[in-house]
């Protein structure tokens, strides 16, 4: 019952503020759950270390798990890490299903909550041990694992290599920056560009712009009918029943162990988790053809492992004092404000506050569960909403989204617009947009590690001698693609199966 | 008729203080909101840290909603240049003259292009690390090994004070064992946990830590993989001896003072050693009103004044030193002007 001393009246208030708010952002594309801790910090500066961990651990959670709301909804990742939802989630809802989905979302999202707390528990110490096993090379090669999928989700591997390839290339544009080892100096634009082009292309902006504008320009193009009602339904046919999850067991299992050890390993972004966990999912699905066209397998990959990055990420701040991802980044700053030092022996230091933060880790994923899975009947209503009314507000969402990224910088707005009409027209010449924001995402740490094992080992072959873990990996990235050309020729010769007379 | 006089006075009160509560504003060259940029992104780094523990101080000193907000290097010396009416000002280190000092872009010359503001503190806790179970146990020892031909590698991140400790070492190297500088080559990365990774991956002899973020690490045992050493405080003695007797984390003051000058040396000019304070300050627009400029010197003399503030940001491990924003501006002019020759030497 001691570890339960902190609990009062306060705490409770304070988790299920946070739950709730991180759940808004999460749930507003553009916005994210480490924009939500960073904003609620200031609040944490009077709270004592036991409230202000429940209030930044109930936005983390609430956050990572609004994200899917409307990746299911409209097809625009709430978070980046969501966007591997939107490959099943929307079909679903297309389908009539979109309450079906969200529920089925949110079911792993728990899972992967709670899992992550639980290793977080038990294994932190060992498994932060573990992570630092991984070096630059290893994590360059974790990333070129993540970046196999461009292989399996491309419906032309061609034009999804180029899509993929030339995200990786958008993602380099800007400073190659200081606070990753860099020179300083900008790259792939000209002089004049350096004023607003310095810091790149914001990931929020281009990724709401590929996935949200260009979808409303395509639907625009289409005509938007002035009837009152949507061509969505609520609930079609089929509804939520937990046998959805039979069978699903390993992938919820693998999906979140995923997550959870991407989040352990530092500067590897919780994006990475959910195109890894859907890859491997696809890759050992018994009809990996369907997923993608909106099925509950690829929902319950990528909600599990976001989810699980929780705890994951945590597991590098108070085993080793480096955050493990971007949110726990902003987070560390509450327990410097407190006077609490993180390293390898904080948890032993401190076993109070450890255990305090563990169960509120626990009771924000409870407490995420109960508001959406009630709310979801609410929730689901958006896309009743008629379109000549819901496509504006989505758009003025995305823009606010876009202008807050980075604390209002205008240019962000025109990126999102920028590569909105990229989108639209790209998409028209056969360009493919999930590989381009998975390139697009994944380009810049890849770039980084690259680069960073060459100046420390010196050599190419490092990526294949540096330790048993690299060649295991290298064993991964191999059967990975292996997969992916075998699925790409049954699928080819399926259709040409189909198309004989 | 009591309730209808109590109305009244209720009423009157309130119109006076609709009234006066402009007007009060009115008279101050800042009030509302002031948004406290600082030259990092990150909220778990020295410059959030000193920037919270002013702007809460700031806040109820002034009456004001004081935030800090980590918006980044380039977005706030762009934050700080387009607003001049004193509702946004910026907050940060040395680097932000070093940077420009190093030629990096984004970097303007803050003695011309931005006023100074006041200093605030020091942190007295940078330090340069080496593995526990290196034979380097020493700041001496890693100039040995130079001079004795052998290579150390030192992880840095480039374009900061980072950068000046790593040439005032290479400098020292040179003065005692000439032609051997090049020995001390440096590891350009960027986080902490980057610098530390390449201590754990011995891709790196020496890294530019923290007594803040390394000091749990000194504590493990040589077999483990993590166990670190602490080799140099850059800061003077005559700082850390401001410190705290109780250190950081389980070390003590008197524990960390075995690592500054004069008890290690790594010498400026074959005479004195090379120390160096890190040192947070704000930076303003050129054109803020001097009203604005002096309010807040005055606040924060007053919150000097009232000594809180220093015992919060003792407990934090940093060493408070308020000068006003002309005072400020001087000592930081000559100390840029230091920075620069020794850059130019060891460049």
């Amino acid at each position: 019952m001691d570890a339960l001393s902190f609990f009062t009246p306060m705490t409770a208030v304070l988790i299920f503020a946070g739950v709730t708010v991180g759940i808004v952002f999460g749930a507003i594309p553009g916005m994210t759950a480490t924009m939500a801790v960073a904003v609620c910090l200031p609040m944490t500066y009077g709270l004592n270390i036991d409230n202000s961990l429940s209030l930044l651990l109930a936005l983390y959670v609430g956050g990572i798990s609004g994200g899917l709301v409307p990746a299911i909804l409209v097809n625009i990742p709430g978070t980046p890490s969501s966007i591997m939802t939107t490959m099943d989630g929307h079909p679903m809802a297309k389908k009539g299903e979109a309450e079906r989905a969200l529920k089925i979302g949110i079911v792993p999202s728990l899972f992967g909550g709670l899992f992550s707390a639980t290793v977080l528990f038990f294994f932190a110490p060992p498994l932060a041990d573990l992570a630092i096993k991984f070096s630059y090379v290893e994590k360059f090669l974790i990333i070129l694992f993540a970046l196999t999928i461009i292989a399996s989700l491309s419906k032309n591997l061609l034009t999804g290599i180029f899509s993929g390839v030339l995200g990786i290339w958008l993602s380099l544009v800007g400073t190659y920056d200081i606070n990753n080892g860099g020179n300083g100096e900008t790259r792939l634009m000209f002089g004049w560009m350096e004023g607003f082009l310095s810091d790149g292309f914001s990931l929020l902006s281009v990724l709401i712009g590929l996935f949200g504008l260009s979808v409303l320009l395509a639907e625009a193009e289409k005509g938007v009918p002035a009837e009152a009602t949507s061509q969505f339904k609520l609930s079609g046919a089929k509804t939520f029943s937990l046998s959805v999850f039979k069978g699903q067991i390993g992938n919820l299992i693998r999906s979140a162990s995923i997550g959870t050890f991407v989040g352990l390993l530092p500067g590897i972004g919780g994006s990475a988790a959910s195109v890894l966990a859907y890859t491997q999912q696809k890759n050992l699905s018994k009809a990996p053809e369907k997923m993608g066209t909106g099925v509950p397998e690829g929902v319950i990959a990528s909600e599990a492992s976001n989810n699980g990055l929780t705890g994951g990420a945590l597991i590098p701040l108070v085993s080793l004092g480096i955050p493990g991802d971007s949110t726990t980044a902003v987070m560390i700053g509450a327990f410097t404000l407190q006077g609490l030092q993180l390293g390898p022996l904080f948890i032993g230091e401190h076993l109070e506050t450890w255990d305090m933060m563990v169960i509120n880790l626990f009771l924000a994923n409870l407490v995420m569960f109960a508001i959406m899975f009630f709310a979801i009947r609410h929730i689901v209503k958006i896309i009743q909403v008629p379109k000549y009314l819901l496509y504006p507000v989505i758009v003025v969402m995305c823009t606010v989204g876009a202008y807050s990224a980075n604390s209002g910088i205008m240019f962000d707005v025109w990126t999102f617009l920028l590569f909105g009409l990229f989108g639209y027209f790209g998409q028209k010449m056969g360009l493919e947009v999930t590989p381009l924001i998975i390139g697009f995402i994944l380009g810049k740490d890849a770039e980084i590690y690259f680069v960073k094992s060459i100046e420390s080992y010196g050599s190419l072959w490092i990526f294949f001698t540096k330790s048993p873990i690299a060649m295991a990996l290298w064993g991964l990235i191999a059967v990975s693609l292996a997969y992916s050309i075998h699925n790409i020729r049954k699928a080819a010769r399926r259709g040409k199966q189909d198309a004989a007379p | 008729m009591k309730a209808r006089l109590l109305g009244m006075c209720l009423a009157l009160g309130a119109a006076v203080g609709v009234a006066a509560g402009p007007a009060g504003a009115a008279d101050k060259p800042i009030s509302g909101n002031l948004r406290i940029v600082i030259g990092s992104s990150s909220t778990g780094g020295d410059t959030y840290q000193n920037a919270a523990i002013v702007a809460e101080a700031l806040s109820k000193k002034l009456g004001i909603n004081a935030k800090v907000d980590a918006v980044g290097v380039s977005a706030a010396f762009a934050a700080v240049t387009r607003v001049s009416d004193g509702s946004t000002v910026m907050f940060f280190h040395d680097q932000s003259y070093l940077g420009h000092l190093l030629g990096l872009k984004g970097y303007p010359d803050i003695f011309k292009d931005l006023r100074i503001g006041p200093t605030v503190s020091i942190n007295p806790g940078d330090a340069f690390v080496g593995a526990k179970d290196s034979k380097l146990k020493t700041i001496e020892d890693v100039i040995q090994a130079c001079g004795k031909g052998e290579r150390v590698r030192v992880a840095i991140q480039p374009g900061g004070v980072s950068e000046v400790y790593y040439g005032a070492l290479k400098n020292a190297v040179g003065i005692r064992f000439p032609g051997k500088e090049g020995n001390l080559v440096s590891v350009k990365t960027g986080s902490q946990g980057d610098k530390n990774q390449l201590l754990f991956d011995r891709q790196a002899e020496v890294i530019h830590g923290s007594v803040q973020a390394n000091e749990q690490y000194t504590r493990l045992p040589a077999e483990d993989q993590k166990a670190m050493r602490f080799l140099w405080l850059p800061s003077p003695s005559s700082t850390i001896s401001q410190a705290n007797p109780e250190g950081m984390g389980a070390t003590g003051r008197d524990e960390l003072l075995k690592f500054t000058s004069p008890n290690v040396h790594v010498t400026l000019d074959g005479k004195a050693d090379f120390t160096f304070d890190k040192e947070f300050f704000f930076l303003y627009n050129k054109k803020m009103d001097p009203k604005a400029v002096a309010y807040l010197d005055k606040a924060l003399s007053d919150i000097f004044a009232e000594g809180k503030v220093q015992v919060t940001l003792k407990k934090a491990f940093f060493i408070p030193n308020f000068h006003p924003s002309k005072e400020a501006a001087v000592y930081l002019k000559k100390k840029a002007e230091q920075s620069k020759a020794l850059i130019a030497a060891t460049r």
